[in-house]
């Protein structure tokens, strides 16, 4: 026995060791961008870059505001997230009880097309959606946006909602059913209420994957007012000049949503994300 | 109308009870009540996949089969796009290099990934905040992430260099994305900051459903800790790693945003990969035809992996 405690008490020391070293390399380029955004030109450049900011300063950031179109791009960012966030709450609800509850030809294969959708890359799919685009004149609108963000929001949350709701226990909509309730009626009142959680997560992934969406957003916008904020970020490079206080201050604001949500809703969004993988 | 045999459903749940046994006479199974409910439930997200994904899909075959440029109607040259890609040195060159990005990226974050779900599943103060921390990556826009990293290897005043000879580890300026050598390492490092929280946080969930008591039967048994990891942890998330592995195969060999922040395929095309490639052909150089061609030799491999994904996590009883 005594190997096996010695053994134990070597492991945790060498598990601490490697999470001492895991937890640098996660966090160190956070501080440098955090801290990057918080020096004048002079610590950032040069002989005299710093590594620990000897003066402060929020300059970055108000010039963000005050001097550039940043706000304008986190608004557009904002509309086009939560618009695809609620179309797709809405498509996928409808959808993923169609597919969990009633038979009909053809279930097996639409369920099979939705993770063959979800899973067809955007690489492949952004030049002839651009060309999709441009016949149906979407190029450098919001609507052609959201319409190329629901192409991957709408498959993922139909399929993570029909996981869920087929866990929902039957008997209880039977009940429902028995006691006069139409089908849909029963969808808003019984299966609703009981999957919150899973609608969440569903509204979380479809929010930060738009709004961290880059390649569409890069093909299909062109102009200022349309621009979101990850395609904004090349604001600050100038012909082939970074310009890294503000743009490490825009990119540190940028990720601040996903983050938030990230933490507030942690728990369920690893429930969320292995419930493929987990699943069998 | 494919009318399916009736015993295929009939022990099913949710069966309307319009197929009753008093030998009502049935309607066809598509024309019920119960299906065009479904298929108005479903019409949305059908539009959605028809006209946002099987049409584009088709769409970029047939582009890939003409010598079509933006804003000019194409002409069909057959496979001519492809005969010219498999002459050019480039795409050969990046063929080589998008299977040694994908497969080194993949093998990093799965060892990595295990390890850190290994570190976590021991028993520690503050272990659920430790869990944050390091799965934080995950949530940052990938554009962002690649950015940031871009800053820290800058060869003049980034993180690394300055960092380096603050504490005297180097003397030389090290220019890391530019370095013929280095430029692969350094984006394939950042694709793996950027990757492993998805398998550490998986991993740990698999872990943690696996009932302690077999660990304990194992250790009474006498089994080492590494016996425990192979004959125990293993197996039981044999079927996580194997998906997770597909997925991020997938997603990796197609994310084109590190490469386009950090390198835009060089130096003298060391760090091309097909998604970017299909991008500066498209969009760069104008050839719309040509870039899909390139983004599509590489889907029948991609396709392997989603259709073997879809199998394993639709099982028979979904269908």
């Amino acid at each position: 026995m005594r190997s096996i405690s010695g053994t134990r008490r070597a492991l945790r020391w060498v598990g601490n060791g490697l999470l001492v070293m895991m937890l640098v390399w996660t966090l160190v380029p956070f501080y440098w961008m955090v801290v990057t955004s918080v020096k004048k030109d002079k610590e950032i450049y040069g002989f005299e870059a710093t590594l620990v900011p000897r003066q402060p300063t929020l300059a970055n950031y108000t010039r963000l505001f005050a001097k550039t179109p940043f706000v304008l791009y986190l608004r557009n960012s904002a509309i086009i997230a939560i618009s695809t966030t609620l179309l797709s709450l809405v498509f996928a609800t409808l959808g993923a009880y169609a597919l969990a509850r009633l038979r009909f030809p053809g279930r097996a294969l639409i369920a099979r097309g939705l993770v063959f959708t979800y899973l067809v890359p955007p690489a492949l799919l952004f030049i002839p959606l651009f060309a999709v685009m441009s016949v149906l004149r979407l190029v450098d609108t919001h609507q052609g946006l959201v319409l190329a963000y629901l192409s991957f929001a709408v498959p993922f949350s139909t399929w993570l909602l029909m996981g869920y709701f087929r866990s929902v226990p039957v008997e209880l909509e039977e009940a429902a059913l028995v006691d006069g309730c139409t089908r849909l009626g029963s969808l808003v009142r019984v299966i609703l209420p009981m999957s919150l959680p899973a609608l969440a997560v569903v509204a979380f992934f479809a929010f930060t994957q738009s709004w961290n969406e880059f390649l569409y957003a890069n093909v299909f916008v062109n102009s200022v007012e349309v621009r979101t904020v990850t395609t904004g970020l090349t604001l600050f490079i100038v012909e082939d000049v970074f310009f890294w206080g503000p743009m490490m201050g825009a990119s540190f604001l940028s990720a601040l949503p996903p983050l938030v949500l990230y933490l507030v809703f942690q728990r369920w969004v690893v429930k969320g994300l292995t419930l493929g993988a987990v699943k069998g | 109308m494919a009318i399916p045999a009736p015993d295929t459903f009939a022990d099913r749940p949710g069966v309307s009870p319009v197929r009753g046994a008093l030998g009502r006479r049935r309607l066809p199974f598509a024309f019920r009540a119960e299906s065009r409910l479904a298929y108005a439930l479903l019409t949305p997200t059908l539009l959605v996949i028809l006209f946002l994904v099987a049409y584009p899909f088709c769409t970029a075959i047939a582009m890939s089969l003409q010598n079509k440029m933006v804003g000019t109607p194409g002409r069909w040259v057959g496979l001519a796009n492809y005969l010219e890609l498999f002459r050019d040195d480039v795409f050969l060159r990046t063929a080589w290099n998008s299977v040694v990005y994908t497969a080194v990226a993949v093998g990093l974050k799965f060892v990595l990934g295990l390890t850190m779900a290994l570190i976590l599943d021991q028993e520690r103060r503050f272990n659920n905040f430790f869990r944050t921390l390091l799965f934080v990556p995950w949530a940052v826009p990938v554009v962002i992430v690649a950015l940031n990293w871009r800053w820290i290897f800058d060869d003049l005043s980034g993180f690394l260099n300055n960092f380096l000879i603050t504490f005297h580890l180097t003397n030389n300026i090290i220019s890391w994305l530019s370095d013929p050598g280095l430029a692969m390492a350094c984006v394939i490092a950042v694709v793996v900051w950027a990757g492993t929280p998805l398998y550490s946080m998986t991993f740990l969930a698999g872990m943690q459903a696996i009932p302690r008591e077999l660990y304990e039967a194992a250790e009474i048994d006498g089994a080492s800790v590494v016996q425990q990891f192979v004959y125990v942890t293993v197996p039981r998330l044999r079927t996580i790693f194997l998906t997770t592995v597909m997925l991020s195969t997938i997603w990796t060999a197609t994310n084109l945003q590190f490469v386009l922040v950090l390198t835009r395929g060089g130096p003298a095309n060391r760090t091309e990969i097909f998604p970017h490639l299909a991008y500066t052909t498209a969009l760069g150089a104008r050839r719309l035809g040509m870039g899909a061609a390139v983004s599509l030799v590489f889907f029948p491999i991609l396709a392997v992996l989603i259709l073997l994904f879809t199998r394993r996590v639709l099982r028979p009883s979904d269908e």
